[in-house]
């Protein structure tokens, strides 16, 4: 363990130099890959033995460096190693292929370098044991995803996105530098141990000014509504590969420090905490997904999604902390079971879309679903997989993310057993949220596959679709098996995540309602694979005809439903959210009755720039502009300035 | 024993599927002054699909074949959470109307992915709509069947017919009325009757479970008829095992049995009639209308939720 974990940490450290080294050679390439995945691997193999047997390591590198400096490995850092290693071995696999194919020289180079970087600085946000590792992290997991974006090309466009990302990245780091520096009062280092003891003696002001300094900060960058801005622009932005780490893994760092401060080092707090995080949820959920449906584009669709599946999380996050409030801490610890599984969930089901999203855009050239069509048929393993992914997105029973989904709602169901009324109310409600999450994300995802993968190809590049070659599949189909292992037989993740959360919620038991569960949704896919197959062995010969076109020749692929067609019923219903600026110009003008051509164009906007960022903006650009005011250019001023504050500080030196 | 009757009311009901449907159109008949086919038609119509040829679109992949199966298999399995005869149930769990609603819900998936490999715009179309339909119903019925469930304090189906047979009929309690009423404007939405959609019509501005199986033809389509109405009687079997269990068995015996099955018998007769009767006297919905029907749905079952704190 102690080896392995250590083994692991060396070889992350190595590989940015291997891997650049192996730029020259194309089989030096595929061998430093393969040590890649290797490493990640024994990452795996290490974080699985913390996560299943509950052995903690530690690694101390304070003597090296000038701040305390520490990596250790208790369960919940060993369950989100696991997540990042199982996630990222596949897409190292997959990228193996699709960076050789898509990019040449200095890119692919940068790519290779960045790659494991990028890793490397994930695994040091949750690894960390003292404030100075973890933040240290934090900025590293920016940067490098920065500059793997950068990789893929140089727009004005896209240096505005990115601008955007950094931005909001870097605010919200500041809120995270602020939270950990509000325990220093109360604890003599910074170390996570010394963190713990100081938080539950903290004064209950200080407390909520913690939690909403990381709630905000971690909130943007797990792209909670409205901190989401930069997701839906940044994530597509990426390499697919790297899209999938970013989606699939780097926002789920934000859940594994929130969870660390408010959970572990805090230990819950006043219901209002958990209405918060719960309101959070809930609007992300449910705006985040009415977002994708109105999205064409495969991987701005998915990136909304992540907002969406974020705000499930924190559905069962804000339930936890709701439960502990109440003092309930069976069912705070089915919550969290929820969350921290749905978090695992949608890292493997949401990295698996993104590749699928890689190979469509290496088979078809193109992400835009309104030109794809029939893919199932010419790709068929990536479909499979595809289709793999979006049940487990929807949460169809037998499929991972019905599971977490059962749990969260579970949960808010046990909520009703609550003496507080309140609570007993809001909590069943939540119910009603999840579901209509659920429905509009089945809708999505019945369209995104039904219009992609189903039906006759929309344009020729579609036609002429192959499947990918051989490791982009096989790391399709690992993450694909993920998927469904965890949602036929999910006892084997449902015990340890249940010890995991003993760890740090006191009066956590393993609930018995994960159990009962686990034992019923076996046979449930016994059931239903059963009997679908005797249904289809009994299938008589089939005739082939051309769908039938009421009695017209030539049905035309353009007469197929589109994307945006499918979603126009639900876009209608929830109008009130996407504000549609349309336009329709008909020429020529004078002759209305007997139009040329007539051009539509339908702009959603989403308001949150307008609203609330640019009135932000403005204050601080106002702000600045007063403050120059100070900035006189003369000496003498500067020289009274320094003068002033030195007697204020001697001043306040004197009374503290 | 008692999983031997768990095992033979699935059975049962997935077997008397087809005789609600042919009874429904029956008395629908009948209501409008028509002789109607017999009751026993679509047992005929099953038996003629399954033995005639698939026709398959040439441009549908496998998925076009598999989802008529697996939209099957995943309805009848769903019928093992439902109490039918006794109030125990196969897999009993805390929770299970959720596994029941997403095994509804994954034969519906299926069933969208089928409507759209078909090529046509027609399938599209009924998928689209269905899509509308069962996203703004998923809510109302989760929460109506979760109002039920805190007033029984029993979060199985199993437990809250359990409870509610201990109850007194003539006393009912605002939480059930108001759950009753939410749950049924659900029932008619998931299962596509009138008003939210015709079963009978053919016309394409109207139609949205009939648009998404017009490619369908042979056995594939008879799955889908079969699961279909297998969907209808579990959904007034469901209403029947939440508010008017009584009858089912309470201890094992002959008579007992007799006594359910003819319980059961007979309120599926009365849900039938008044869908008949509802049938024929409603004219069907504009399309952008069924979301404020499904919307006072939601306002029904969400104060279902609440008064539950009013029981207390």
């Amino acid at each position: 363990m102690q080896i392995l974990f250590r083994t692991f940490v060396a070889s992350l450290l190595c590989l940015p130099a291997v891997t650049l080294v192996a730029q020259r050679w194309a089989r030096a390439r595929a061998v430093a890959s393969g040590v890649f995945v290797l490493a990640l691997l024994a990452g795996a193999a290490a974080a699985g033995l913390g996560f299943w047997c509950g052995a903690a390591v530690s690694l101390d590198f304070s003597a090296v460096s000038p701040f305390p400096f520490a990596l250790s490995l208790d369960r919940l850092s060993a369950f989100f190693l696991l997540l990042i290693c199982v996630v990222a071995a596949p897409v190292t696999l997959f990228s193996a292929t699709y960076v050789e194919r898509h990019y040449q020289g200095a890119r692919r180079a940068w790519l290779w370098v960045l790659l494991p970087l990028f890793l490397g600085s994930m695994v040091l946000v949750v690894t960390a044991s003292t404030a100075f590792a973890f933040l240290f992290g934090w900025e590293l997991m920016t940067l490098f995803s920065a500059g793997l974006i950068v990789v893929d090309g140089d727009s004005e466009q896209r240096r505005h996105d990115l601008f955007i990302y950094l931005l909001m990245m870097h605010a919200g780091a500041a809120a995270v530098v602020a939270a950990f520096l509000l325990f220093l009062p109360g604890a003599p280092g910074l170390g996570f141990a010394a963190m713990r003891a100081a938080g539950a003696a903290m004064p209950p002001a200080m407390r909520s000014a913690l939690f909403i300094l990381a709630f905000v900060g971690f909130g943007a960058k797990a792209g909670l509504i409205p901190l989401h801005l930069w997701l839906p622009r940044a994530h597509p932005m990426a390499p697919s590969p790297v899209s999938a780490l970013m989606s699939g893994v780097m926002i789920k760092t934000a859940v594994y420090g929130f969870v660390r401060l408010t959970f572990d080092f805090l230990g819950g707090g006043p219901a209002w905490w958990g209405y918060l995080v719960l309101a959070a949820g809930a609007v992300s959920g449910v705006l985040g997904v009415l977002y994708a449906i109105a999205e064409h584009d495969l991987k701005r669709l998915l990136a909304y999604h992540s907002v969406e599946n974020i705000g499930i999380i924190y559905l069962g996050l804000g339930a936890g902390l709701l439960f502990l409030a109440h003092g309930a801490p069976v069912w705070a610890t089915l919550a969290l079971m929820a969350a921290l599984l749905h978090t695992l969930n949608h890292a493997l089901f949401k990295a698996l879309l993104f590749l699928g999203a890689g190979a469509i855009g290496h088979s078809a050239h193109t992400l835009d679903i309104e030109e794809l069509g029939g893919l199932q048929t010419r790709m068929p393993v990536t479909g499979a997989a595809f289709l793999i992914a979006c049940c487990s997105i929807v949460g169809l029973p037998l499929f991972n993310g019905f599971v977490s989904e059962w749990l969260t709602f579970r949960s808010f169901l046990g909520g009703a057993t609550l003496a507080n009324l309140p609570s007993a109310i809001v909590l069943p409600l939540m119910a009603g949220i999840l579901a209509l999450i659920g429905g509009l994300a089945a809708a999505c995802f019945a369209k995104v596959y039904g219009v992609a993968f189903l039906g006759r190809p929309r344009s020729s590049e579609a036609e002429h679709a192959t499947e990918v070659p051989l490791a982009m599949r096989a790391s399709m189909e690992v993450l694909a098996l993920c998927c469904v292992t965890i949602g036929v037989a999910p006892a084997f993740v449902l015990s340890p995540l249940a010890a995991t959360i003993n760890g740090f919620v006191r009066g956590a038991a393993m609930p018995e309602e994960a159990l009962s569960l686990a034992r019923v949704i076996p046979w449930i896919a016994v059931v239903v694979v059963l009997l679908a197959l005797a249904a289809t062995l009994m299938r008589r010969a089939a005739r082939l005809t051309p769908t039938w076109a009421c009695g017209l020749p030539g049905l035309d692929s353009r007469m197929q439903y589109t994307s945006t067609a499918f979603s126009k019923p639900l876009r209608k219903v929830f109008s009130q959210v996407y504000k549609e600026d349309r336009t329709v110009e008909v020429a020529p003008t004078d002759a209305p009755y007997f139009p040329v051509s007539i051009s539509y164009r339908s702009v959603r906007t989403t308001s949150y720039e307008r609203a609330l960022y640019r009135p932000v903006m403005d204050a601080i650009v106002a702000g600045a502009y007063r403050l120059r005011r100070l900035q006189t250019g003369n000496i003498q001023v500067y020289l009274l300035y320094i003068f002033l504050a030195l007697v204020a500080l001697l001043v306040g030196m004197r009374f503290v | 024993m008692t999983t031997a009757l768990s095992v033979l009311q699935v059975v049962l009901l997935i077997a008397v599927a087809p005789l609600v449907r042919g009874t429904i159109a029956r008395l629908k008949a009948v209501i409008q002054n028509r002789r109607g086919a017999s009751v026993w038609r679509p047992y005929a119509d099953l038996v003629k699909l399954f033995r005639k040829e698939d026709v398959v679109p040439t441009s549908a992949s496998p998925i076009f074949r598999m989802a008529p199966r697996v939209v099957f298999a995943a309805t009848a399995a769903a019928v093992l959470f439902v109490p039918v005869l006794q109030g125990s149930t196969f897999f009993s769990m805390a929770g299970d109307f959720i596994l029941l609603v997403y095994l509804l819900a994954l034969a519906r998936f299926f069933l969208v992915l089928g409507a759209m490999d078909g090529g046509s715009s027609f399938g599209g179309m009924g998928a689209s709509r269905e899509a509308l339909v069962s996203t703004l119903a998923e809510a109302p019925l989760l929460l109506g069947v979760t109002a039920v469930a805190i007033v029984a304090r029993d979060m199985s189906l199993s437990g809250i017919a359990h409870w509610t047979l201990a109850q007194d009929p003539t006393r009912i309690s605002a939480v059930h009325a108001l759950a009753f009423a939410a749950l049924a404007l659900v029932a008619i939405a998931e299962t596509g009757r009138i008003p939210v959609d015709n079963p009978t019509t053919h016309l394409e501005l109207t139609m949205i479970h009939e648009a998404m199986v017009l490619e369908y033809s042979g056995p594939s389509l008879a799955w889908i008829e079969w699961a279909n109405s297998v969907k209808l009687t579990l959904v007034l079997a469901l209403l029947v095992a939440l508010f008017a269990p009584w009858g089912m068995m309470m201890s094992l015996s002959v008579p007992g049995i007799v006594l359910a099955v003819g319980a059961f018998v007979l309120k599926l007769a009365v849900l039938a009639l008044t869908i008949a009767v509802v049938e024929s006297s409603i004219a069907k919905l504009r399309m952008y209308l069924v979301p404020d029907f499904l919307g006072v749905a939601s306002a029904l079952a969400i104060l279902a939720v609440v008064f539950t704190a009013v029981m207390r």
